[in-house]
């Protein structure tokens, strides 16, 4: 293969650009003053751009470093009348005390009643004994009655046998006064009058055999269980029923009265504590008042007492604006104000001396951020 | 009013860029049109155009790997210039010249540092090649690659072709490495959509093949380009791409016409040379906007929205970022960022291995580290351009004060 000649290039003759050497039209003289002034101003303005893009950069990069470290800044919180979780708050509040007021009055029934019926149970408990001894009496009674009764029955019984003995040779004795009479030998009255004896005999025998029979029926009384002694029994039971069914009544009562005391005193538990709420005390108070969100890495700077700050740039000349006047317990979360994250920590109430510091977006706690 | 329309924009240019890698996956297996009609026995001559600027020995290297070139010897030819080089760039390339006999090579130096535009420009008028390839002294190019951009000019309203730019050092560290994946993923499916209506908006100028009569109608207008007076050197290939686009030519990155470049692999350079990019962004944004009706008869209506929305969406992601750091400052912290980064990065990682072991990236948990990256590309690139755009710096090249001159020099070789 033939090499091909290896060269340098030739020098050129210079070429001028035509706006730069010799003499320059008028037109030209235009353009470049135009393109002179276009080209200041615009380099005026590209300085003053790229220096507040300087300054934006190193002011954000200072201000994320700052917030990333600073430990005593709060984010003031502006709670209006009309906030959704006061009015939410409120409402929750007046709920409770309608709850617990309602309570009450069913707790005061509960108290009437079991007064009620521990007064009846009481005078059950006193009927009780007495009904118990009414029938250990009877029944001592009857153990003794009872045999003297069935051994004079039994006597009534020989006695009748014997008297209807009589009373059958009462019969010859009639026959022999009428016998008597139709032969003349006692008069019609003397008759009538010993007719009249044989009949009350009789009629007495009848007596004793009915004395008997009842005589029977006491011993029937004295020494066995009848229906009477049965509802006598049955009446006890009864009594011992509605004493349990009072016990049982009573201890319901009781555990309602119990459970309702309870929950009257935890919701006036959560009252108490809600009262410590800054919703509360915004809802229910007249006045301004103003709070502030602290997340738990500054916890240490929230202390009542301590001063507030508030700075221009939310970081630099600071002066005093308040104290803090309260911590509040319950758990907040919030958005970060600066890295707009979600962070928890807790509120406080500020006495401001300064209204507007309520509106920035930071304020400092204890001391000021930077030395000024 | 004015935030719906910056989230409006900021989400269309989200669709969009998003819209382009999903259609680039589609497309790139589906659509056979966005690959260029390639026609290999078409052997136009050529010229290489390498500017070189304080490369020291790697300009060696690059003249080396071009040497190397499976094209007809006889056909193409390396112009190599340097732009007053403060190191011994110039001697690496006279040693190049001596040791590669078996091609021509022609060096020169410039009389003052003139920047790169104007030293294609200045080298191109040695030139008689049908193609002129524009280079990055830095490159390493596979001997495939003028055969690949040449073979692409047999589409005759193809204008420009460019290759795609691999990464020579994936596994440096954690910068190198998002850049790797980042190369791959914007040649092999951001470009695609664009390769499809051969309208690429920007073509690298690590490699970049023009037809020398199109370069020859823009020349003037790229040594008269100028903002308010001040010449601009940076953001040429952008700019040259976007001058091919408005003539009519067609535009194609042809993804098998390899080069490997050295990208940064400290933040500060990294940060100068996306500056320096993120500012011709803006410049050619501008530019977009002032010749729009021009752009709305003769463009491609993709093309227009990746010239408008694109970098709009640079624009409105600053303030669309500075309100989320202001509404949510630990937003950019959060897992949703790295995660999704993560993802993007094992996937790329995996792909890139598969298809192109030269760049496997070692550790893709770096691309992680992009979350971090797109923070201040967001945040502090896009008003550095904004207030940078009458620098004519570089950035990522230490410049001798004694050989820079706001002025045009003729290119030369006054050593020999």
């Amino acid at each position: 293969m033939a090499t091909p000649p290896v060269d340098t290039l030739a020098p050129e003759p210079k070429i001028s650009a035509p706006a730069r050497g010799g003499k320059l039209s008028a037109a030209n003289k235009l353009q470049a003053v135009h393109y002179r002034l276009v080209l200041t101003l615009y380099r005026i303005f590209a300085i003053a751009v790229l220096y507040l893009v300087l300054i934006g950069i190193f002011a954000y990069a200072w201000i994320m470093g700052f917030y990333a470290l600073n430990t005593s800044w709060a984010a003031p919180v502006i709670l209006s009348a009309s906030d959704e979780k006061s009015l939410d708050f409120r409402e929750k509040l007046v709920t409770s005390q309608q709850t617990i007021e309602d309570l009450k009055v069913d707790t005061h029934k509960l108290e009437t009643g079991l007064a009620e019926m521990r007064e009846h149970r009481a005078a059950l408990l006193t009927l009780a004994p007495q009904l118990r001894d009414a029938i250990a009496r009877e029944k001592a009674h009857n153990t003794t009655a009872g045999p003297a009764l069935a051994q004079l029955d039994r006597q009534k019984l020989a006695d009748n046998a014997k008297t209807q003995k009589v009373l059958a040779q009462l019969k010859e004795v009639e026959a022999g006064i009428n016998k008597d009479l139709a032969a003349g030998l006692i008069t019609k009255g003397d008759a009538a009058q010993q007719l009249s004896a044989l009949n009350q005999a009789q009629d007495a025998y009848t007596d004793s055999k009915i004395a008997e029979v009842l005589l029977t029926d006491s011993v029937l009384d004295k020494t066995t269980t009848g229906t009477n002694t049965l509802n006598v029994l049955e009446k006890q039971a009864e009594l011992q029923s509605e004493v349990a069914q009072l016990d049982i009544a009573i201890s319901v009562a009781e555990k309602q009265f119990y459970e309702e005391s309870r929950q009257i005193d935890r919701l006036r538990e959560a009252i108490t504590t809600a009262k410590k709420s800054p919703y509360y005390l915004n809802a229910s108070g007249g006045q301004t008042l103003y709070f502030a969100f602290v997340p738990y890495d500054n916890q240490a700077h929230a202390v009542v007492g301590s001063s507030i700050y508030d700075c221009y740039l939310n970081m630099i000349l600071c002066r005093h604006v308040g104290t803090v006047k309260a911590i509040f317990a319950g758990e907040e979360q919030a958005i970060h104000p600066i890295f707009k994250t979600q962070v928890r920590g807790f509120m406080i109430q500020m006495t401001l001396d300064h209204a507007e510091s309520a509106k920035s977006k930071t304020v400092f706690l204890g001391h000021k951020p930077v030395l000024f | 009013m004015a935030p719906i329309l910056l989230w409006l924009i900021l989400v269309l240019s989200l669709l969009i860029t998003l819209v382009k890698y999903v259609m680039g996956i589609i497309m790139r297996f589906s659509f056979r049109s966005t690959r260029a009609r390639k026609d290999y026995s078409y052997e136009p001559t050529v010229s290489v155009l390498m500017p070189c600027y304080n490369e020291g020995k790697t300009v060696y290297e690059t003249i080396e790997s071009i040497a190397k070139s499976n094209y007809p010897n006889h056909k193409f030819e390396i112009i190599a210039q340097d732009d007053c080089s403060a190191d011994d760039s110039y001697q690496w390339m006279q040693r190049a010249q001596h040791d590669f006999t078996n091609i021509r090579i022609r060096t020169g130096r410039n009389e003052v540092n003139s920047g790169k535009a104007r030293s294609v420009c200045n080298a191109m008028q040695h030139s008689t090649a049908e193609v002129i390839v524009s280079i990055d002294s830095d490159c390493i190019f596979h001997p495939d690659a003028i055969r690949e951009l040449t073979a692409c000019f047999a589409e005759p309203k193809m204008g420009s072709v460019g290759g795609r730019v691999g990464v020579r050092n994936p596994n440096d560290n954690v910068i190198t490495a998002i850049q790797t994946l980042i190369y791959y993923a914007a040649f092999q499916l951001y470009k695609i959509p664009e390769n499809w209506t051969r309208s690429v908006c920007c073509i690298s100028g690590c490699l970049f093949a023009i037809r020398r009569e199109l370069l020859l109608e823009i020349e003037p207008v790229i040594r008269a380009r100028n903002w308010f007076g001040i010449p601009l050197s940076q953001g040429e290939d952008r700019f040259l791409t976007h001058q091919t686009l408005l003539r009519g030519y067609g535009t194609y990155i042809n993804n098998d016409a390899l080069c490997w470049t050295t990208v940064p692999n400290t933040l500060s350079v990294l940060f100068k040379q996306q500056l320096r990019w993120r500012r011709s962004i803006v410049r050619d944004f501008f530019f977009t906007l002032k010749t729009l009706p021009q752009h709305v008869w003769k463009l491609h209506p993709n093309t227009i929205l990746a010239l408008v929305l694109v970098p709009l969406g640079a624009l409105v992601g600053l303030l669309v970022v500075l309100t989320a750091l202001t509404q949510d400052p630990l937003s950019w912290a959060g897992p949703l960022p790295v995660v999704t980064a993560l993802g993007i990065g094992a996937i790329l990682t995996w792909i890139v291995k598969r298809y192109s072991a030269r760049e496997a990236v070692a550790h893709p948990l770096a691309f992680a580290a992009y979350v971090g990256w797109s923070m201040v590309s967001s945040l502090f690139l896009t008003p550095l351009a904004l207030c940078t755009l009458d620098s004519a710096d570089w950035g990522t090249r230490a410049v001798d004060p004694q050989t820079t001159q706001p002025r045009e020099v003729p290119i030369g070789n006054p050593t020999r």
